[in-house]
């Protein structure tokens, strides 16, 4: 009963509350508003943006020296991450059949193993960066803990339920995601859409001045 | 693999039996077995003859020793058809392993309890101090809850493993219990390779302070100053805490090793490799658990003062001189010494905890 | 002083664009920003974080922009901004801030911090929070016309000796020049050399040029400060003077916040864009040394470093101007391993040695400054801002170091060549 109830109508609900959540929040943003910059432009806007799109994913030397942790362990993450979300096997499968409709190639089961495993230090490290450091300490609050405990939370079951062969198991991993979804438009875990946008804005304005960020 | 051997024992009765009767002694005995029955059953005087699937039975058993046959699947050990040291390896499992290693632990526990109730939380005798001494870096104590971490959640799962079966189904029955053991044996390969990680960053960054040197010895003799009354000199780290460091590389190393064997069984280990590997692991991991079963009791509620570098970097001045007074003096000597204003500032408290309480309850 | 908070906050949620938004919806609290700053980096105070300094602004933007944060408020979960938040970040905001820029350069998700502050400073203004210092040197700046209450009879008072000097006739007010000059209070009073050497370098490049009386005054409090009000009254008496005077350019002095002021903040302050452009001295001199106008001759062989002012630099896109004439007349030119758009400030920026109130901290977090400056191991730096140049000097005194400062356009003006004539 529950187990339908997650595999079906909450998995729906949740894929609307994300998209239109995200949807709103995108469009918060934009009707903000933004007024023109009238001084004369060294060169132009469009392309310091595409630039700072792409430079910020690139540390900074000193950054790189004295943020090391946050900067090796940011990565490890987000690469274990991104690789295991799109391209795990069940999640090719699970996707191609309730979203896309299409699937693509996905990664061989050694490769998705190994992608959790450096997903799941570069979280772990992250989150006790969170706690220890002072700086991360004094800035984090209820949101990020509650972000990075969920993302946990799902990769955690994602891989208690690495078997295939419990249904409850998956659709604990299914439900947290679910979750998770319903979390995100509301959370600072915004940002997987919304550094689109910041570093679009600051990279035309750094353009127009013609300093490359 | 047994289902092979037959096969290809089947192949043989249709005539080809010429071309691997060398070493198909098994797949003969089959052939005939029935045969024997039959002409039994037929001759009506009744003469001692010796059953023959008990020696079919005993050279399948491999009671005398391991013989390899030869099967047409090649992989490792297809030409054995049962390893005869399964039934050992299973009997020490559940008739040795399970019972005393939960003896062990309990016993553990009772110990410490029982050392808590007799010894107290061990005071910082001069009090705590409103001076600091900075301990431990950042990037020491994540590596430190990192491996703790991973270390705890492999533990738990191993423990569901192991005991699991006796402690946890009667209990909660086999539907949830096999949920449970699913999800740990997955859990637990999966953090595995994950905790080799954080050995070795560990081992990297602590080794240099862990090497042993004059003064180790003193400490051990004096019993570290748990039991006694005197206050034991020592370094950064005392001859316990560079024990168990050793420990922890060294039977982690092992614990590591073996684990990497089962969790892989793709090298083309035998079983008896992974039967020896699965005792191997079971007792290291069983010591490691013991060992830092007093290690968290040291740093909870054991010693007070203890836990603080731990999780602040910065330990009470008073605690270093009690249990690291070569190291604290020296940081002395250098002017290392910090006020507690000062680390409340260092860490973002001080002024602002109460607009830090505001934000987080803010965005609740 | 008088305090308003309500005006404040109306002021500070009125600063709320499409840009910030994005960026606090960005912002996952990495920390990173903190390496990048110097208050953070010579202090070890987590509480001059860069965006931890926009608490009060992003909490504005929680309440008002989001729904949890809406949500929160309405069911009385959060506290909304208080007059005590304004009185607690005032430090912070002002005192630990230069304005560098150096946070937004780093920031992983690409916000523009600095821009932030410089927003959430027209809140605190309003609000009647801004440090004493701040406020006098804006208030001078909008009665007397200059920050340091320079009128345009000490400017006189100073353009004689600089004639006297030169033997060079400095033109006031000259309808249809083609440049018109600004200077920045510092120069006018602790560095004429700066008047002096422009002089000579335009009579050298033949270069048609006037000072107008109506404005002369580069510098802007009113960017410093946060007051969107007073920065366009100053740079419309500016672009006043400009525009009647006719001039085709007008020229940006040595003066990190004037340049930022004028250039790329004036035409949005006044609401349109100019008839005539800006220019930096920098650019323009390395203009007219590409055209072959300004003819260098000889060079300076002492090591020398270029301390990159940030407003010019990182948040003005002056990077390679400084460096090709450099490259003319020193030979012993090298660069600090952090130069160009990722230099350290001087730590005096953004209004910051204008502030009393912030000068231990100041001092205090030279040392990174000192650091570089020691790394390198060079007895001379070369800057082109004035006020950098007093704060460098300052420090250099305090820390008790052997190391001159320099102006470029000097160190520039030094080396024309007197025998040739132009073509």
């Amino acid at each position: 009963m529950i187990g339908e109830l997650i595999d079906g109508p909450f998995w729906y609900f949740s894929l609307v509350v994300f998209c239109i959540g995200v949807l709103f929040r995108l469009i918060s943003i934009l009707r903000a508003g933004l007024k023109p910059d009238l001084a004369v432009p060294r060169s132009g806007g469009s392309t310091g943006a595409l630039r700072n799109l792409f430079s910020r994913f690139i540390p900074r030397r000193d950054v790189a020296t004295r943020g090391r942790l946050t900067f090796v362990a940011g990565y490890l993450f987000h690469i274990g991450l991104f690789a295991l979300l799109f391209f795990a096997r069940p999640h090719v499968d699970f996707i191609a059949e309730r979203i896309t409709g299409f699937s693509w190639p996905a990664l061989p089961y050694w490769a998705f193993i190994i992608s959790a495993e450096i997903a799941f230090i570069g979280l772990l490290l992250l989150w006790l960066h969170r706690l220890l450091h002072p700086v991360t300490r004094l800035l984090s609050n209820a949101d990020d803990y509650i972000g990075t405990g969920l993302v946990f939370l799902v990769m955690l079951t994602g891989c208690l339920a690495l078997a295939q062969a419990f249904e409850p198991l998956r659709l604990l991993h299914l439900f947290l995601a679910e979750l998770l979804l319903i979390y995100f438009p509301f959370s600072s875990l915004m940002h997987a859409f919304t550094f689109v946008f910041s570093r679009s804005y600051s990279g035309a304005v750094m353009g127009r001045k013609g300093v490359n960020a | 693999m047994r289902r092979a051997l037959f096969s290809s024992a089947g192949v043989e009765t249709a005539g080809f039996s010429a071309v691997l009767m060398l070493t198909l002694v098994l797949a003969f005995l089959l052939l005939m077995a029935p045969h024997a029955m039959a002409e039994t059953a037929g001759n009506a005087p009744a003469i001692q003859v010796p059953n023959p699937s008990t020696d079919l039975w005993r050279e399948v058993r491999q009671r005398d020793g391991v013989t390899s046959g030869r099967s047409q699947i090649a992989g490792v050990e297809s030409g054995t058809l049962i390893n005869p040291y399964g039934e050992t390896w299973r009997n020490f499992r559940m008739k040795q392993l399970i019972p005393y290693s939960g003896y062990l632990l309990a016993g553990m526990l009772l110990l410490l309890i029982l050392f808590f109730l007799v010894r107290g939380k061990i005071r910082v005798k001069a009090g705590i101090s409103n001076k600091k001494l900075f301990r431990y870096t950042l990037y020491e104590r994540m590596i430190h809850w990192f491996i703790a971490s991973v270390f705890l959640f492999l533990a738990l799962t191993g423990l569901i493993l192991l005991f699991g079966r006796s402690l946890l189904l009667p209990w909660i029955g086999s539907e949830v219990f096999s949920l449970l053991a699913s999800a740990s044996k997955e859990g637990h390969n999966l953090f595995g390779p994950v905790f080799a990680v954080a050995l070795l960053l560990v081992f990297i960054r602590f080794v240099r302070r862990n090497i042993y040197q004059k003064g180790d010895l003193t400490w051990l003799l004096k019993g570290g100053g748990i039991i006694g009354k005197g206050h034991v000199p020592s370094n950064f780290f005392n001859m316990g805490e560079k024990s168990m460091f050793w420990l922890l590389v060294l039977v982690g190393a092992v614990i590591v090793g073996s684990g990497l064997i089962l969790v892989f069984p793709v090298f083309g280990q035998a079983r008896i490799t992974m039967e020896l590997s699965h005792v191997s692991h079971a007792l290291t991991t069983l010591l490691m658990i013991l060992v830092i079963m007093g290690h968290i009791y040291i740093g909870s509620v054991g010693m007070e003062g203890a836990l603080d570098g731990m999780t602040t970097g910065y330990c009470d001045l008073n605690w270093a001189r009690e249990h690291h007074a070569e190291w604290a003096t020296l940081c002395e000597q250098e002017g290392k010494v910090i006020t507690d204003v000062e680390v409340s500032r260092l860490r973002g408290d001080g002024d602002t905890q109460q607009h830090a309480a505001t934000s987080a309850q803010e965005t609740g | 002083m008088s305090h308003d908070f309500a005006k404040g906050v109306e002021v500070l949620s009125r600063q709320i664009d499409s840009r910030i938004a994005a960026y606090f919806s960005a912002c996952v609290h990495c920390g990173l920003c903190a390496e990048a700053c110097l208050f953070y980096t010579e202090t070890d105070d987590p509480r001059y974080t860069p965006i931890y300094k926009l608490e009060p602004m992003r909490r504005l933007w929680k309440a008002q922009h989001t729904f949890w944060g809406k949500f929160a408020i309405k069911m009385g979960l959060s506290k909304p901004l208080t007059e005590q938040d304004f009185a607690d970040w005032e430090e912070l905001v002002y005192d630990s801030c230069t304005m560098c820029g150096r946070c937004s350069m780093v920031c992983p998700v690409g916000n523009d911090i600095t821009y932030m502050i410089r927003k959430e400073r027209e809140g605190f203004s309003a609000a009647g929070y801004a440090p004493v210092g701040m406020q006098e040197a804006t208030h001078r700046a909008l009665t007397i016309g200059s920050p340091m209450g320079i009128t345009l009879k000490t400017l006189q008072a100073a353009l004689i000796h600089v004639e006297k000097n030169t033997g060079l006739k400095i033109p006031m007010d000259q309808p249809g020049a083609d440049y018109m000059t600004l200077f920045s209070s510092m120069e006018v009073v602790n560095f004429p050399e700066y008047i002096e050497s422009i002089a000579r370098i335009f009579d050298a490049a033949k270069v048609s040029w006037t000072i107008s009386s109506e404005a002369f005054e580069a510098t802007n409090s009113g960017i410093q400060i946060g007051s969107h009000d007073a920065a366009r009254e100053i740079v419309s008496r500016v672009v006043n003077a400009a525009e009647s005077l006719g001039v085709k350019y007008v020229i940006s002095p040595e003066c990190g916040h004037a340049y930022t002021a004028i250039r790329w903040e004036g035409p949005n302050l006044i609401g349109r864009p100019y008839k005539f452009e800006i220019i930096h001295i920098l650019e323009l001199l390395d203009q007219l040394q590409k055209d072959g106008r300004l003819l260098l001759s000889g060079h300076t062989d002492i090591p020398l470093t270029f301390h990159d002012p940030c407003q010019i630099v990182r948040r003005g896109g002056v990077v390679e101007p400084p460096r090709d004439l450099l490259a003319k007349v020193a030979t012993g030119f090298v660069e600090m391993a952090d130069h160009g758009t990722m230099n350290w400030c001087c730590g005096g920026g953004g209004g910051v040695s204008a502030n009393e109130r912030a000068e231990e901290l100041r001092l205090k977090v030279f040392d990174r400054k000192r650091k570089q400056i020691e790394a390198l191991g060079v007895k001379t730096m070369v800057t082109a801002c004035a006020n950098c140049r007093i704060v460098l000097e300052e420090g250099i005194e305090d820390r008790e170091m052997d190391v001159q400062v320099i102006g470029l356009t000097e160190l520039v003006a030094e080396h024309l060549s007197h025998n040739v004539t132009p073509g």
